[in-house]
């Protein structure tokens, strides 16, 4: 905290260069005299204290806020965005080339980050990338299309969707093409054409060259090429590829050089501190002149930041109803609302018995009251789901329209219930329910111990299966990658799992009839595999019956959404929601909400509720310039 | 020969008579004592009782999550509405068996290695006291996180034994250094002498020597073992029980903010506060126990 108070005011702050300032020097002064009157106690309790400190700083204040995905802030780690534990902040010290606005139907719908504007092919084959003319890093260097180039080599040595080595992959970036010093344009392999190939150029990390052009080797696009070429050259060439990526993440700069409206100054196991990027391209629009990125493991911290009126903003936070009365009785604070791609479901492993049978899982669905359930687990950050269509309401109204109000709500009703039940051939003996072969059923949902919403929305589901005579238990796992390898290894029958992760319908799809229900993608080719092997936990059947008859292949289905016209979406999707509606693969339970809270007391223009903006870190709110000092 | 026996069952049964006086009269002499055995048959008959006191699932009140303090709910209500002296009472069997087998366990395991090793020594005792310091070398809470992945210790006697057996190294060396101490004194002297057995000096002359400071470290092992237990419930890594008082500490700080708000600060206190009582019991007859076994404490 000392070296944080002395170190904003100094000399090598490019935010607030020594002598242009003087109020903000004679105010260094005075309180270098208290400090060195006071000690390192009264200092901390100084820096700790205040969430404003506008006076102090140039007159643009200081904005508090927390990174929800930096949850334990690791001084050590480099300023590096491709590792995880990185102190390069999203939409502060880091830029994508655009930030995704995850509209409900529309993926490939941004705001400008390092890119000023972007031409999209009509058939989404290539994507024409305009960097901002004035961009420049924060060591006054030009932001260039090379730095993008460069950018797009290392975000291959780390795969994903657009930057895949494999050739028989769809939507990677085969043809890079520098057009000008301001100007790229990047093509996808024209044989399958993926929508998800915007997107997944657009949320791509730059970085510049000048400072990472070392990491990558001399001759790195011609193995790039290489990998696309038959033979096994392609194989050790991908495996070259792959090779450089722990050097990628390893990378640790001297100093940082970013792309965003600020830049790190420096960091410490409590918080990290940026200051204004002079050389952002929107710098005169930047309200803050500093902004403190305050360490948390757990949300209570967050909790009692908020209650402090320390945060000008924070992120989405699980909050129970009584924290939350008193966060929004602190002076200032306040809660915006609006949409997340998120969705929470009881997943139903069908390899196993009696969750094999529709029947059972639709009873079970009408058994569970999803109201009750949503306010004991998730009162203020979800909402109850109407019902199961794979989607979050507000996409699935957007999705289906009319069509939303035709799938059955399971609502709960016992009487159906028991139909249910007893069409799926459980029995009922003394009152309790029990396997066709008379032997006894226990239902056993698994969650991870560390999701608090998700244990206690187990909870209040098995207390609900236990008094309609169903014997369940809530079974923990320590944590949540433990608990997703042992789901997928196929030894839980009931758990939870998240769905609806649009916003593009592949994606939404993805989560109940993709890999996780044995629909592999291979050399191009879907197949479906069986129960039990590489990671098809779900174990549904490869073909459903349809309403009115024939049958629905819902893989091949989720995979045409990719290439599909957005009409032809349009009609998948409604498809698709009925068949999950139906076969009920899960059973929706709650719809995540985006809530968030701001605090204006130093500085408004905040996001209003629903805004799109909501979906971005308040690091982009500020390069946007929304957000105005008090 | 029959009158020789008579009259020496009639002297045991003095002895016995003098003993139950004698520490009738030390818990007498100080109310807290009284406290203490108070309070440790109160946490027997909740063990043994509270659990038939409840219906198998205890109700909830949909319309009282997190319910305040009442006549009807004492201690308030948890996120489902659910009674928490309820919850308390109904979790205190698996909380409270498994200090038992953990205490057992530490003692009998504890003070057979200390007084085998003590009493034979040489080689016996190198090997013995080399396995009890390296078992006093292994951190017994991480170790315990690692077995928690493969073992879901959902049977309390299961999860008493891997207590016990992680926690009689201490026992185990504080016996063999009594033991040590007392084989080389005049009266196990003349049990040698006299030609006696060696189950019998160990059992007849080194153990009743010992006796209390085993008792005394049985009861402290019980407290050990809670704290451990509910250690691991809280931390999450173990399998979810509501009632488990552990898992009810976790669930009112991470999911109600009791340590924020005042909304679960009941759910949070309640099984404290029985926890507290519980080592407050144990430390008060421990206090009794010193007194009744050690003649110079005797204050007559």
């Amino acid at each position: 905290m000392t070296r944080l108070l002395a170190g904003s005011y100094g000399p090598d702050n490019p935010g607030f260069p020594s002598g242009k300032d003087p109020y903000t020097e004679r105010l260094m002064k005075r309180l270098a005299a208290v400090t060195a009157s006071l000690g390192l106690a009264a200092v901390t309790a100084c820096a700790g204290g205040t969430g404003g400190g506008a006076a102090t700083d140039g007159g643009g204040g200081l904005y508090t806020t927390v990174d929800a995905l930096k949850p334990g802030i690791d001084a050590n780690a480099p300023i590096n965005p491709f590792n995880p534990k990185g102190n390069a902040f999203q939409g502060y010290n880091v830029q994508w080339l655009g930030w995704t606005k995850n509209h409900l139907t529309d993926p490939n719908q941004f705001y400008p980050g390092v890119a000023k504007s972007w031409e999209i092919a009509p058939d989404q084959s290539s994507i024409t990338i305009r960097l901002h003319p004035d961009g420049k890093w924060s060591d006054g260097a030009p932001i260039t299309s090379e730095d993008v180039k460069l950018s797009i080599g290392l975000a291959y040595t780390q795969g994903g969707t657009a930057y895949a080595l494999d050739p028989s992959a769809s939507g990677t970036a085969s043809d890079i093409k520098v057009i000008d010093d301001k100007t790229i344009k990047i093509s996808q392999s024209a044989k399958s054409p993926n929508s998800t190939f915007v997107r997944g150029i657009m949320e791509t990390f730059v970085v510049p060259a000048h400072v990472w052009k070392g990491v990558l080797p001399a001759d790195f696009w011609d193995r790039l090429k290489a990998t696309r070429t038959p033979g096994p050259q392609a194989d050790a060439a991908r495996a070259e590829i792959t090779g450089l990526a722990d050097k990628v993440i390893s990378f640790a700069p001297a100093k940082d050089v970013s792309a965003g409206p600020f830049v790190l100054q420096r960091v410490n196991p409590g918080e990290a501190l940026l200051v204004k990027n002079p050389y952002f391209h929107n710098a005169a629009n930047v309200a803050p002149s500093r902004v403190k990125i305050l360490n948390y493991t757990g949300n209570e911290q967050i909790w009692n930041y908020l209650i402090a009126g320390k945060l000008d903003s924070a992120p989405f936070t699980a909050v129970p109803a009584d924290v939350m009365k008193r966060i929004t009785r602190t002076p200032g604070n306040a809660v915006v609302r609006g949409y997340s791609p998120v969705g929470n479901a009881l997943g139903f492993n069908q390899s196993k018995k009696p969750y094999d049978n529709v029947h059972v899982r639709r009873g079970l669905a009408h058994l569970i009251d999803r109201g009750k359930v949503t306010r004991i687990a998730s009162p203020e950050g979800g909402a109850a789901s109407v019902t199961t269509s794979g989607m979050h309401r507000e996409a699935a109204k957007a999705w289906l329209g009319d069509g939303l109000g035709a799938l059955d709500p399971y609502a709960a009703d016992p009487v159906k219930a028991e139909q249910e039940l007893k069409a799926g051939g459980m029995r009922k003996r003394d009152g309790r329910w029990v396997m066709p072969d008379g032997s006894p059923w226990k239902m056993t949902i698994h969650v991870p111990a560390s999701f608090s919403d998700w244990l206690a929305g187990a909870k209040a589901v098995t207390s609900q299966l236990n008094d309609a005579g169903i014997d369940a238990q809530v079974v923990t796992t320590a944590d949540y990658p433990l608990y997703l390898e042992e789901l997928t290894a196929g030894k839980y029958d009931v758990g939870f799992w998240l769905v609806a992760l649009g916003p593009a319908p592949y994606n939404i799809y993805q989560r109940l009839y993709g890999t996780a229900n044995g629909w592999q993608l291979f050399g191009g080719t879907l197949r479906h595999v069986p129960p039990g092997k590489e990671g098809n936990w779900m174990g549904g059947p490869e073909t459903l019956k349809a309403e009115g008859g024939g049958t629905v292949n819902p893989g091949e289905l989720t995979l045409k959404l990719n290439s599909a016209s957005p009409a032809e979406q349009k009609k998948i999707v409604a498809t698709l929601a009925r068949v999950a509606n139906q076969d009920l693969p899960v059973i929706q339970m709650w719809d995540y909400v985006n809530t968030q809270f701001v605090n204006t007391t130093r500085f408004t223009g905040f996001p209003a509720d629903d805004s799109d903006t909501l979906r971005l870190s308040s690091g982009v709110w500020l390069g946007l310039g929304m957000i105005k000092k008090r | 020969m029959t009158a020789p026996t008579i009259a020496a069952g009639g002297a045991r049964a003095t002895l016995r008579r003098n003993f139950w006086r004698g520490v009738w009269r030390v818990l007498r002499r100080k109310p807290s004592r009284m406290l203490g055995v108070a309070i440790m048959i109160l946490f027997t008959l909740m063990g043994v009782l509270g659990p038939m006191l409840y219906p198998e699932r205890l109700p909830r009140d949909d319309n009282a999550l997190y319910g305040p303090p009442s006549w009807a709910h004492p201690f308030g209500t948890d996120f489902e509405g659910t009674d928490v002296l309820a919850l308390v009472i109904t979790g205190s069997r698996y909380v409270l068996l498994t200090g038992l087998v953990t205490a057992v366990i530490t003692v009998a395991l504890g003070t057979g290695i200390g007084l085998f090793a003590g009493f034979r020594r040489g080689r016996w005792d190198s090997v013995l006291m080399r396995i009890t310091d390296m078992k006093l070398t292994i951190p017994g809470l991480p170790l315990l996180l690692v077995l928690s992945t493969v073992w879901k210790f959902s049977s309390p006697l299961a999860m008493g034994l891997v207590l016990g057996l992680l926690g009689w190294g201490g026992v185990a060396r504080a016996v063999r250094a009594q033991t040590l101490s007392l084989r080389e004194r005049g009266f196990i002297e003349a049990a040698r002498g006299l030609g006696l057995s060696t189950p019998h000096i160990i059992g007849r002359e080194l153990l009743p020597g010992m006796a209390p400071f085993i008792a005394m470290n049985m009861l402290i092992a019980v407290t050990g073992a809670v704290y451990a237990q509910v250690g691991l419930f809280f931390l999450g890594v173990l399998p979810f029980e509501a009632n488990n008082w552990g898992v009810m500490l976790n669930l009112a700080v991470f999911g109600g903010g009791a340590l924020t708000t005042t909304a679960a600060l009941p759910y949070l206190l309640a099984p404290l506060l029985a926890i507290l009582l519980l080592t407050l019991g144990i430390v008060l007859v421990v206090d009794a126990m010193d007194e009744i076994f050690n003649p110079r404490l005797r204050e007559e």
